[in-house]
């Protein structure tokens, strides 16, 4: 089977994952910018941030045959410094546009604070006005009420529903989502937000539609092969084929593709990895015979 | 022709009338002298109005930009490069500041597919020196396509690198597996610095027991020396088809034309026999390794 990991951290995760990532089948992945664990000083951090999930990392992805789309965005976070976040937010245009941006992305909230409200709007502002996608990062603490509020606020400034992705979801919050018509993405992380065995119980019960499934493996203890991991679930506990492709693969591909910055057809061909084309052997490969024309498993 | 010209007539036989009508606008916008804000939008935005399909320039149209232009080679650009370059290009203050503060600004900002239309630009810019540091960090990258597009096909590191960069772009090749005898101008900036450094990586590659590329060869020239002449031999007897084939190029290169003349019958693989005849012929130049690149595309006119 292919897979799409609609959000994951890559820049967090080794080459080992990746090679990992592959064998079992994830063929895309999106990285949305988010924070660093740590707070950043200045907006030339972000800078380098940006160019980093945009450049270096999708090299770093396409030499093990994986597709790298980023969304960029201002996290909730971050938010809190208004000063730096200002700033941040005057450069975010000069990085929006970029071929591979396929959302503005994760924005949302953490506290749940005036300052982080005042950046999502400006943002969510800025991907109505240029017609893009939004995918939302719900906050741990109050998460139920955050999440109502990220619908309430992308709706009343005319985003949508369709191109509002939310992310972190539970058994508690999925209905408000889904009745509003956004897209629920669901994060299976071992030991905190949703495990595999729950996801199953939730497409059993909801269907396919609008559900996607992700790992969000970043710095933290997860695991990048948390999709395959519970589409394999999936099947074992009956889960229809079909609704196990629409979840893992098919959902994220039709969100993020109406950015217009995935080439569908190149996609779904299998793809061939030729690592000496893309990369120097003394920066990623290190010696190693490169992999060349090695299709990815389906 | 200036370069321009040939960028826009190469454009003007591919665009289709929306991506045309795109480029005319933002042309436009450029040459009346925009913000280095919004010129760095234009730059990025393009990959939304412009395809990125191969330029597959003519024979003719190879010669008209060589003309323009020795030394640029856009064989293997991108229309969207071509068009990147072109915006560029109408900068207004292209032979002042204002073309330097805005470059800085758009490789600042740029992603990999706009670093590589900027590197690709930067010869074909009045007093393209002034962005030597900048075409440094080009060569400095690990992303092989980044690196091509400030050293290969451009006359820009033989013209304005000072030896230490040239030396390094050249041996980086190597490392980066970029196509060495795509360095344009390579043959006139040989010497035996250059020399000693590919014999020091001849001789690491061999305690390692690790294959030797045959465009190292190339590095020799005439000052190969003794010691090139020791190693050329143990490759000649020892090397695979494709190194027995860049050493009896250097071999040549380094005025043993009668040595390689004694090997040509002695030789049994087709591709070596047909280098060295060539070779033996006076195709010899740093261009005569296309023929030993397996991923390279037919030598065109462009040589």
């Amino acid at each position: 089977m292919r897979f799409f990991d609609p959000h994951i951290h890559m820049i967090s995760r080794t080459t080992d994952d990746y090679e990992a990532m592959a064998r079992a089948g994830v063929r895309a992945v999106v990285e949305p910018a988010f924070w660093i664990g740590q707070p950043r000083t200045t907006v030339g951090s972000f800078v380098d941030y940006f160019s980093q999930i945009l450049g270096w990392e999708r090299f770093r992805a396409a030499q093990f045959g994986i597709a790298h789309y980023c969304a960029i965005g201002l996290n909730s976070k971050e938010a809190n410094n208004e000063a730096l976040a200002k700033e941040v937010l005057e450069i975010l245009p000069r990085f929006a546009f970029k071929e591979g941006v396929v959302a503005i992305g994760e924005i949302g909230y953490d506290e749940i604070s005036p300052a982080e409200e005042r950046a999502y709007i400006w943002q969510l502002e800025f991907a109505v006005k240029h017609d893009m996608v939004v995918m939302v990062h719900s906050p741990h603490r109050d998460k139920k009420r955050g999440i109502q509020r990220s619908l309430a606020v992308a709706k009343e400034l005319g985003l949508p529903m369709g191109k509002l992705v939310i992310d972190h979801n539970n058994e508690e919050t999925v209905r408000d989502v889904l009745d509003a018509g956004a897209w629920a993405a669901f994060t299976i992380y071992p030991h905190t937000k949703m495990g595999s065995e729950r996801m199953c119980e939730l497409v059993k019960r909801y269907g396919p539609k609008q559900i996607l499934v992700d790992s969000s493996a970043d710095w933290g203890v997860s695991d990048p092969l948390s999709v395959p991991r519970t589409a394999k679930l999936m099947l074992e506990r009956g889960i229809p084929l079909e609704h196990v492709e629409q979840t893992t693969w098919g959902n994220a591909l039709a969100a993020y593709s109406q950015s217009g910055q995935i080439d569908v057809e190149a996609l779904l061909a299998t793809p061939v990895i030729d690592q000496r084309a893309l990369f120097s052997d003394n920066s990623v490969l290190r010696g190693q015979a490169p992999r060349v024309d090695e299709p990815v498993p389906n | 022709m200036s370069t321009l010209d040939v960028s826009l007539a190469l454009l003007a036989r591919r665009l289709s009338p929306s991506e045309r009508a795109w480029f005319d606008a933002a042309r436009a916008e450029i040459g009346a002298g925009c913000s280095d804000d919004r010129f760095c939008q234009l730059i990025s935005q393009a990959s939304r109005f412009a395809p990125r399909k191969p330029l597959a320039p003519t024979a003719e149209e190879l010669k008209d930009a060589q003309r323009a232009l020795s030394g640029w080679n856009p064989e293997r650009w991108s229309t969207l490069e071509a068009l990147r370059v072109a915006l560029v290009l109408s900068h207004p203050g292209a032979s002042g500041d204002g073309i330097v503060r805005a470059l800085r600004e758009a490789f600042k900002y740029a992603d990999v597919g706009e670093a590589c239309a900027l590197y690709k630009s930067l010869a074909h810019l009045p007093a393209p020196e002034r962005f030597v540091w900048q075409a440094g960090e080009g060569a400095r990258s690990s992303m092989r396509v980044v690196f091509e597009s400030a050293c290969c096909d451009t006359p820009y590191p033989v013209k304005c690198f000072d030896d230490t960069a040239w030396r390094q772009a050249v041996i980086k090749c190597m490392f980066i597996e970029a196509p060495m005898w795509r360095v344009w101008g390579l043959d006139t900036r040989l010497d035996a610095e250059l020399a000693r450094m590919a014999l020091d990586l001849v001789e690491e590659r061999r305690s390692a027991g690790r294959p030797i590329s045959p465009e190292l060869w190339m590095c020799l020239g005439p000052h190969a020396g003794p010691r090139g002449l020791a190693q050329i031999e143990v490759e000649l007897r020892e090397g695979p088809a494709r190194g027995r084939a860049g050493a009896g190029l250097a071999l040549l290169r380094a005025g043993h034309r009668d040595r390689l003349q004694a090997l040509l019958p002695l030789e049994n693989d087709p591709l070596v026999r047909q280098v060295f005849a060539d070779a033996l012929a006076g195709q010899a130049s740093s261009r005569a390794w296309a023929a030993l690149d397996p991923t390279c595309l037919p030598v065109s006119g462009a040589r």
